[in-house]
C-alpha cells in the first residue's frame, strides 16, 4: 500500500476484513450443510472457454474470472461449461458484476437443462483475499463451489490447472475463516469430444481442414496402431530377455487383448467376411445407379 | 443485428473459406451430443458469432451459443429475447457479437428440407456472407469429425426471393439443378497459440478405438430406408408434374376445338347470310392450371444425392476395415 493513501487504504482494509468475515459467516449460516466433494471431472470445453476469455480480456485486467457450470453427482463435481463474468481488480479493490453472473447462470439453466453453477474459475495461480471474497459470493449460489485456477501465465513452463474447495478452519465463535484445499481432478470428455480433441491435436499450430475422407483416416489409425503394437512387442521382448521386471497386471491386460480376437474356423471367417463384403458392394452399386439417374433427370429438366 | 440488407453478388461470392476455432467446435459437439442422449433425432441448432476478414476472404467464427427448440411461437419469442440478452452480455466481455450464421445437427443428412432452406435464406438476407454449419454427430461418433459449411448459391438465392416455389421456367433460366442449389464452403480449423499450449496439456486425453467399429447393418439399413423415402417423394413429384402436363394438354385441345367450332359456325352463318359471331379470346375463358412448384423435388434430389455420397463413403471404409479384420483373424 502506498504511504500517501495510508489512511484511506487502512480504512478499506478494515472494511475488507469485516466484509470477509460477515460474508463468510452469512454464507456458512445460510448453508450449514456443505456437500462433500471428493473429485472433480473437467470437460475440455470449459478449459477452452477459459483460455479464450483470457485472450480477450481488457488490457488493465491481469486476471479474468468467470463461473463454472455443470452438475454434482455423489461427491463428484462434473464441470461441463464455463462463461466469463466482467470484473475489475486493482491492488486496492475488486469488483465483479454479480448480477451478470446470476443472470447468465439462469439463462444457461433455461437453455441447457440440468446445468447449474458449480463454482468459479480464475486465470493465474494466485489465491488471495479477493479470491475468498468471490468464493463467498459463489457459496450463495451452490453449496460447495469449486475454485479452478489455470495458469495462463505459464510459470514453470506449464499451464498448470488446480482445483480447490474451501473448508472452514478456525475457532468457533472466534476468528473463523476458510482455507482453500486442493481436490484431485481429471480431464475427461464425452466420446465425440475426444474425437474432436484428437483432430485438434493434429493441428499443432497450423490450420487444417477436417478431412472426411475415411480412407486416409484408416491409414492414420493403422499407423498409430502399428506403433502401439511395436511398443508392446518391445516391452515383451525385454521381459523375456530378463531386462525388465515382469508385471502381472500388465501381462494379464496383454493376454486380454490377444484373446479378444474371436477364435473361429477359417472357413466360417471367410464366409462371414465375403457375405458382408457382397452386401456392401451391392449397396454401392445401387447408390451409383441412383446417382446416375439423378444426373440424367437433372439434365432432362433443363431441356424440357 | 438488424443492419440494412445489402444484396450484392460480390459480397455473396466473397467468402472463400470459413475459419473456426476449436472452442466453437467443442461447444457445438457438446450441445449436439447432450441433446442426442435424450432423443434420436433432436432439433438442435444454435447461433454462430464471429467476424468477416475481407482481406483474406474468410469468415471467422469465434463463438457460438445454443438455442432452445423453437417449434412453437412462444418458443420463438423466448429465443429472440434470449439472443438479445446474450448479445448484450457478450459485448461486456469482449466477445464478438455479430451473428454470422447458425449451426444445426443432422441425422444421416436429413437436414436438407424446407425449414433449413428458410433459415438459410433468412440469415442470408440479413447478411450476405452468412453460412450454415452442419454437424453430423453420428459420423463423428464413428471417429471422423464431420462439420461442413453451406450456403445458398447466388442463383438459388435470387430465385427464392422472387418466388418461394420455383417453376420449371425459372430453373431453366438460371440453369439451376439440385447440384448447385447449395454451395459448400471449405472449413478450416484454427487455434490460437495459447489454445495450442492447452492442447499440449491435454495430451493424455485420447481415444482412438471408436474409429475401428465395423460397418454395422443398422447404419446402412437406415440410410437405405431414407434413400427409398427420398425416391418415393421424387416419384410423387413426377406424377404431379405429369398430371399438370396432361391438364395443360387437355386444355389446349379444348381451346382448339372451340376455335374450330366457332370457325365452322361462322362459315355456316355466312352461308346463311347471318352476321358472324365474334371470335372471342378463348384463353381468357380457360385459365391455364397453375404451374407445379419444383422446389420440393430439388430438395429431395439434393437429399438423395447426399445420402448416396454418405453410403458410398461408408462402404469404402467398410471394405477396408473388413480386410483389416480378416488379416487379424486368419
Amino acid at each position: 500500500h502506498q504511504e500517501t493513501e495510508e489512511e484511506g487504504s487502512s480504512g478499506i482494509n478494515a472494511e475488507y476484513g469485516y466484509f470477509i468475515q460477515t460474508n463468510l459467516r452469512m454464507a456458512s449460516e445460510a448453508r450449514p450443510v456443505a456437500l462433500p466433494v471428493r473429485k472433480v471431472i473437467i470437460h475440455p470445453v470449459a478449459l477452452f472457454n477459459i483460455v479464450d476469455n483470457y485472450e480477450r480480456r481488457h488490457d488493465n485486467n491481469k486476471r479474468v474470472i468467470g463461473s463454472l457450470l455443470g452438475r454434482y453427482d455423489k461427491g463428484v463435481v462434473i464441470i461441463t461449461e464455463s462463461f466469463a463474468v466482467p470484473h475489475q481488480e486493482t491492488e486496492e479493490e475488486v469488483s465483479m458484476d454479480m448480477e451478470y453472473a446470476m443472470r447468465i447462470g439462469e439463462l444457461q439453466k433455461k437453455v441447457n437443462t440440468n446445468l447449474y453453477t458449480v463454482g468459479w474459475y480464475s486465470s493465474g495461480i494466485i489465491i488471495n483475499e479477493y479470491s475468498s471474497l468471490i468464493h463467498a459470493f459463489y457459496k450463495c449460489q451452490c453449496p460447495t463451489p469449486v475454485h479452478l485456477t489455470i495458469d495462463t501465465l505459464m510459470t514453470n513452463q506449464k499451464m498448470k490447472i488446480n482445483t480447490h474447495i474451501t473448508l472452514p478452519i478456525g475457532v468457533k465463535n472466534g476468528t473463523e475463516g476458510c482455507i482453500f484445499t486442493p481436490v484431485p481432478y481429471t480431464i475427461q470428455g464425452a466420446e465425440a469430444e475426444q474425437v474432436s480433441l484428437k483432430f485438434f491435436q493434429q493441428l499443432r499450430g497450423s490450420k487444417k481442414t477436417p478431412n472426411f475422407n475415411d480412407q486416409e483416416q484408416i491409414i492414420n489409425c493403422c499407423d498409430e496402431m502399428i506403433s502401439q503394437i511395436g511398443v508392446v512387442l518391445g516391452h515383451i521382448k525385454q521381459v523375456l530377455a530378463g531386462e525388465a521386471p515382469a508385471d502381472k497386471e500388465l501381462g494379464r491386460q496383454i493376454m486380454e487383448v490377444v484373446q479378444a480376437v474371436p477364435n473361429l474356423e477359417s472357413d466360417t471367417i471367410t464366409n462371414m467376411l465375403n457375405s458382408h463384403m457382397q452386401d456392401l458392394l451391392a449397396v454401392e452399386y445401387l447408390t451409383y445407379l441412383t446417382r446416375q439417374q439423378l444426373a440424367v433427370s437433372a439434365r432432362l429438366n433443363q431441356i424440357l | 443485428m438488424a443492419a440494412a440488407p445489402k444484396h450484392s453478388p460480390q459480397l455473396f461470392e466473397s467468402i472463400e473459406k470459413v475459419e473456426i476455432t476449436s472452442q466453437v467446435i467443442m461447444k457445438i459437439t457438446r450441445h449436439c451430443h447432450h441433446e442426442l442422449e435424450k432423443q434420436l433425432d433432436p432439433n438442435v441448432n444454435g447461433v454462430l458469432l464471429g467476424l468477416i476478414n475481407e482481406n483474406k476472404h474468410t469468415l471467422e467464427v469465434t463463438h457460438c451459443f445454443p438455442l432452445m427448440n423453437s417449434d412453437t411461437d412462444e418458443g420463438m419469442e423466448i429465443n429472440r429475447e434470449y439472443m438479445l440478452e446474450m448479445e448484450r452480455s457478450l459485448r461486456q466481455v469482449n466477445i464478438d457479437y455479430q451473428q454470422v450464421g447458425f449451426y444445426q445437427s443432422t441425422y444421416l443428412n436429413t437436414h436438407c428440407d424446407r425449414n433449413f432452406l428458410d433459415s438459410v435464406f433468412d440469415y442470408l438476407e440479413e447478411m450476405n456472407e452468412a453460412i450454415a454449419l452442419i454437424y453430423d454427430p453420428l459420423k463423428t461418433k464413428l471417429g471422423n469429425l464431420c462439420i461442413r459449411a453451406f450456403k445458398l448459391s447466388l442463383a438459388a438465392f435470387e430465385l427464392y426471393k422472387e418466388d418461394k416455389d420455383f417453376t420449371a421456367l425459372m430453373l431453366r433460366d438460371k440453369s439451376l439443378t439440385y447440384e448447385n442449389l447449395f454451395k459448400e464452403i471449405p472449413v478450416v480449423v484454427k487455434n490460437s497459440t495459447l489454445t495450442n499450449v492447452l492442447m499440449c496439456e491435454l495430451d493424455k486425453v485420447q481415444d482412438n478405438t471408436s474409429f475401428f467399429t465395423l460397418p454395422t447393418s443398422s447404419y446402412l439399413e437406415k440410410s437405405m430406408q431414407l434413400l427409398l423415402g427420398g425416391l418415393d417423394e421424387i416419384n410423387q413429384d413426377l406424377q404431379k408434374l405429369n398430371m399438370h402436363q396432361r391438364a395443360v394438354y387437355k386444355q389446349q385441345t379444348q381451346i382448339m376445338k372451340h376455335v374450330q367450332e366457332r370457325k365452322d359456325e361462322n362459315a355456316a352463318r355466312e352461308k346463311n347470310g347471318l352476321k358472324a359471331l365474334p371470335e372471342e379470346d378463348f384463353s381468357k375463358m380457360f385459365k391455364p392450371p397453375p404451374p407445379v412448384g419444383r422446389l420440393e423435388s430439388l430438395l429431395s434430389a439434393n437429399r438423395i444425392a447426399s445420402h448416396c455420397e454418405m453410403i458410398e463413403e461408408h462402404v469404402k471404409s467398410g471394405i477396408g476395415k473388413l480386410y483389416l479384420a480378416d488379416s487379424f483373424m486368419s
